[in-house]
């Protein structure tokens, strides 16, 4: 048995960025490998915070904006192409739409005021509206006097638009089927819904955070391979856990799958967790409401991936495959009753070229549920997926089948089989305004502590969620710091 | 000239009509305006075939203000009211779910389909009990301004943060999801009987189109468990002589204060002199004149018809247009030569008593909002069916019947529009559906009546047929309803105020915005 300072479960960013603070703040850190982590670039905004403490920037940290950030076919020929340029993108529109066009620069200001309060408060733990310390009233006083800076139309922006569904709000602004379809993927990435289901609009802004004005993707970074790379902890490989030792409610450390027991009193988790109280701790240690409420998580996975590997690069940087709302919907429909969509919605990114000139398109596909009403996930299927993301791209990458190398399908069972993701959904909790804020993954669990002294939650389940690179991380490794004080 | 009244009252629906109540019991003078012959509004009881008398559009009772009934005296006014007792949902393979009010029974019954529901359903009652508390006072209160500065609204949001912080961490936390998530997500986590959670979750989607899995539809749930009837919570019920009685006894009181009521008297606008609003005008040029207007009418009639876009900011006209009504529900009434048999169920026994849900799954809602979803009615509806002749004898002649049946989705916005074969075409919807658990129902029809949402705007003016003056979303609730910012029964036309189901806390025939507005009105002419 080997004894440690601290151990952190996983090797994602938030994970890494919340070893290292707790390396920083003089902590020694062992990081467990659980899964490989997805190859290619994390989506998500990097806070500046985190950044600079970390001194990312210094380390190669390079953040990709794609520019044009989205693109989405047209059904007479030709592509709506959003840019990070505002005048470019208000040209583009007003080729569809002279009202669009003129409603866009408005519609980004307001979605970027709301978006500041949303930054305000992922930055930090989530406010806690009923807890009695005095703290923690000065600090929901504090988010409240922010927010009122922000104007009054904001707040009422916020209220309205967080339980909405996000084609309702792109309805009270627009008329083109393909700007609604590709502002309305934003909304229901990764989510089992579709655009009018209720809250997809709180998703829409969730993704929205940290980027520029009238950009409504989140942009990506290699900040998972800054973070692997920088010293400070320690990282071993293929170290899966078992399960977390636990004596008289509290931690007592960490055994692995082959039987080694390592021993600490800290251990920080980036595991779902579902997975990490109830499989990697005994049950009994919960009580039962809360036991509850953590099976009942909601992490249904729709999103499969293709990915392409081509002789000749497509004419893009990034498509979104989506006609309209109804498009979306439509798709959502054989989802919801657990069937893989017939026309689903494709997000396709080309990677870019690989030393022997081999190019990489990445293919998001949604709806692919985890959960099939009709039966399991087989190869026969893995190939019909492969099939229809051929016929649904034909049509934007010529001679598509020609330059056709190699192609991987990966469903939603590969994604939880090889990265951990819960049922394949990589938020670990679906991103619902029920599993946001005080209530994520579940009240009771959202600032980071667990029922079992010295466990704690860091992962994409926790507050502020996917989508905003490390910062479950470091909000976890301020509450373990201010615990030990 | 003086003006002869203290406030005219806009529509002689039954929120228009406590509102001119409650203003007459404080001794001022008003005059209520009702388009129609009757008063009313959707609350209206009509001999619609002779003998036959239906609750045309709304036809239960269960929200109404227990503190309206007391301060008006609407006993005393002739309103009784006859409680539900049950509720039965009959399934596709012949068996059915029946939910009494004896809890012992009840117990007995879900125990058939699911031991472990049986045990989770009292646990779940009392939780929707103390979430029916928590949102209780909400409904009696006047919305604070999250946006304003005012000392009245600071308090005012001061005391909501601390009735909430009273509520402790497990109330608190429950309510919070109970407000953000769908109504299938919320009973999968307690049930597993498909029509249990079929019909529960039915209660969430009514008015509204949206499907029960659909987040935000959970909260509707508890408006299931706070209706209250004589102080007892839970109870739903029918008022005798059908839900025009409602409204005939809230009108007697306004009588009774002092209150005069007009009806055939239809407004055509809001008359508006130096930016005040100052009185009516009627249709034929008539114009009567009061110190202020209140407007049961919902918001888009009352802002955008009545008063007019060119007497209000730009931001408050964009705002009323974006208030969303997506009329979802439509009435099939019926006169019967006899009692439908229901095959799972054979016989006049008490669930006859009681209301009938064609709700046999989540699946089977869901299906049913994904055609309405692009517009057309769904071919095989959600109901929600009573029998009032069962309770109160008097609604047809001895031995007939009258079936209310209230059948969603049917969409305002039908592809290629409403028109009278396509209204037939969703009665005869309904009829075959329910046809499947009645075989007999269509040899015992003698007359039917089919109401879709266009209807319903025509005849009683509810904006897209929304039953609710406009849909109970989340968006739309509490200090966003209709309008953030003007969520107080107040407008931006001094003198016009709201007071309509429109305006918090929303429809059900609650009266609630009637009252609260006319306790506004009260406060800024005191």
């Amino acid at each position: 048995m080997s004894a440690h300072g601290s151990v952190v479960i996983g090797t994602g960013v938030n994970e890494l960025v919340c070893a290292h603070y707790l390396a920083r703040a003089g902590r020694r850190v062992l990081v467990l490998e659980q899964h490989t982590q997805p190859e290619g670039q994390a989506p998500g905004w990097v806070p500046p915070d985190i950044v600079r403490s970390l001194g990312l920037d210094q380390c190669g940290l390079q953040i990709e904006r794609r520019d044009p950030w989205a693109a989405v076919p047209l059904a007479g020929g030709g592509r709506l192409e959003l840019w990070h340029d505002m005048a470019r993108s208000v040209e583009a529109i007003g080729r569809l739409s002279a009202a669009d066009a003129a409603k866009w620069p408005a519609f980004c200001e307001r979605m970027g005021r709301v978006v500041r309060l949303l930054e305000a408060l992922y930055t930090a733990a989530p406010p806690a509206p009923i807890n009695r310390e005095r703290g923690e009233l000065a600090r929901l006083a504090a988010l409240a006097w922010r927010a009122r800076r922000l104007g009054r139309q904001t707040i009422e922006d916020f209220l309205r638009a967080a339980p909405m569904p996000v084609a309702d709000l792109l309805e009270d602004w627009f008329e083109n089927d393909a700007l609604k379809a590709a502002l309305g993927a934003a909304g229901i990435a990764h989510l089992c819904q579709g655009p009018r289901s209720g809250g997809t609009a709180f998703a829409f802004l969730h993704h929205h955070t940290g980027s520029a004005l009238g950009v409504f993707r989140p942009p990506r970074s290699n900040i998972a391979h800054v973070l692997t790379a920088l010293p400070g902890v320690e990282l071993r490989r293929s170290a899966a856990v078992a399960r977390i030792a636990v004596r008289e409610g509290r931690v007592t450390g960490v055994v692995l799958a082959n039987g080694e027991e390592i021993a600490t009193a800290l251990v920080v988790s980036g595991a779902d967790p579902r997975r990490t109280l109830t499989q990697w701790v005994d049950g009994g240690w919960l009580d039962p409401e809360l036991a509850r409420a953590v099976r009942h998580i909601r992490s249904r996975g729709v999103v499969a991936q293709v990915i392409l590997t081509l002789a000749r690069p497509p004419d893009f940087t990034t498509l979104t495959v989506a006609s309209s709302l109804d498009a979306i919907e439509r798709a959502y429909d054989d989802a919801k009753y657990g069937r893989v969509s017939r026309s689903p919605c494709l997000e396709v990114r080309n990677i870019g070229a690989d030393a022997e000139g081999r190019h990489r398109v990445e293919v998001d596909i949604q709806y692919v549920p985890y959960a099939l009403a009709d039966g399991a996930w087989d190869e026969a299927r893995g190939a019909a997926l492969g099939e229809l993301v051929l016929k649904l791209l034909a049509p934007h990458i010529p001679h598509l089948r020609g330059a056709l190398i190699d192609q991987r399908v990966i469903s939603p069972r590969d994604l939880e089989a090889a990265y951990g993701y819960p049922k394949g959904q990589a938020h670990h909790a679906e991103l619902a305004l029920d599993q946001a804020l005080w209530m994520r993954p579940v009240a009771g669990l959202a600032d980071y502590r667990t029922p079992v002294t010295g466990l704690y939650l860091c992962g994409p389940g926790t507050h502020p969620g996917a989508g905003i690179a490390g910062a479950s991380g470091v909000n976890a490794a301020r509450r373990i710091l201010e615990d030990s004080r | 000239m003086p003006a002869a009244y203290d406030a005219i009252v806009i529509g002689g629906g039954h929120n228009g009509l406590v509102c001119a109540s409650y203003l007459a019991r404080a001794g001022r003078r008003v005059l209520v305006l009702e388009r129609r012959e009757r008063v009313g509004g959707a609350a209206l009881s009509e001999q619609v075939f002779p003998g036959f008398t239906f609750s045309v559009y709304s036809y239960v009772v269960s929200l109404l203000r227990p503190e309206i009934i007391r301060d008006l005296e609407l006993a005393r006014h002739g309103l009784h009211i006859l409680p539900l007792e049950s509720t039965l949902t009959p399934l596709p393979n012949g068996d059915y779910l029946a939910q009494w009010s004896d809890h012992d029974q009840n117990r007995r019954e879900l125990a058939r389909h699911s031991l472990r529901d049986a045990e989770a359903y009292d646990e779940f009652g009392v939780l929707m009990h103390e979430m029916s508390r928590a949102v209780k006072p909400m409904l009696g209160m006047t919305p604070p301004d999250p946006g304003s500065l005012a000392p009245r609204d600071l308090i005012g949001l001061a005391r909501l943060g601390a009735h909430f912080r009273s509520l402790g961490a497990r109330k608190f936390n429950a309510l919070s999801k109970l407000l953000t998530m769908s109504a299938a997500d919320y009973l999968d986590e307690w049930f597993e009987t498909e029509a249990l959670k079929g019909t529960k979750s039915a209660s969430g989607i009514i008015g509204t189109l949206a499907g029960p899995r659909s987040p935000g539809t959970a909260y509707v749930l508890l408006h299931h468990y706070m209706g209250e009837i004589d102080g007892v919570f839970r109870a739903w019920g029918f008022a005798r002589g059908g839900n025009g009685s409602v409204s005939a006894a809230i009108a007697s009181a306004a009588r009774a204060f002092g209150a005069d009521i007009r009806t055939s008297a239809p407004v055509e606008r809001v008359l508006i002199e130096g930016g005040r609003a100052v009185g009516a005008v009627l249709h034929g040029g008539e114009e009567v004149r009061a110190r202020l207007v209140v407007s049961g009418a919902d918001p888009r009639r009352t802002f955008l018809n009545l008063l007019g876009a060119e007497h209000l900011p730009g931001e408050f006209v964009e705002a009323i247009r974006r208030f969303r009504f997506r009329g979802a529900s439509g009435k099939v009434n019926l006169a019967l030569d006899a009692l439908p048999e229901f095959s799972c169920l054979p016989g006049a026994g008490p669930h006859l008593r009681g209301a009938i849900s064609v709700s046999p799954s989540v699946d089977y809602l869901e299906r049913a909002y994904d055609e309405a979803k692009y517009g057309e009615f769904s071919r095989r509806p959600y109901m929600d069916i009573v029998i009032p002749s069962m309770i109160d004898p008097a609604m047809a002649p001895p031995g007939k019947h009258v079936m209310s049946i209230f059948a969603q989705y049917a969409p305002y916005h039908l592809n290629g529009g409403w028109t009278d074969a396509r209204r037939e075409a969703f009665g005869d919807a309904v009829i075959d559906t329910l046809a499947e658990y009645a075989p007999n129902l269509k040899s015992v029809i003698l007359h039917r009546q089919v109401i879709t949402p266009a209807d319903i705007e025509h005849a009683i003016g509810l904006t897209e047929g929304n039953i609710f003056q406009g849909e109970l979303s989340l968006q739309q609730m509490f200090f966003l309803r209709p309008v953030p910012a003007w969520a107080k029964y107040r407008t931006p036309v001094s003198g016009l105020y709201q007071c309509g189901s429109g305006t918090h806390p929303g429809g059900g025939v609650m009266g609630a915005p009637g009252r609260l507005a006319a306790l506004t009105i009260l406060r800024d002419i005191a």
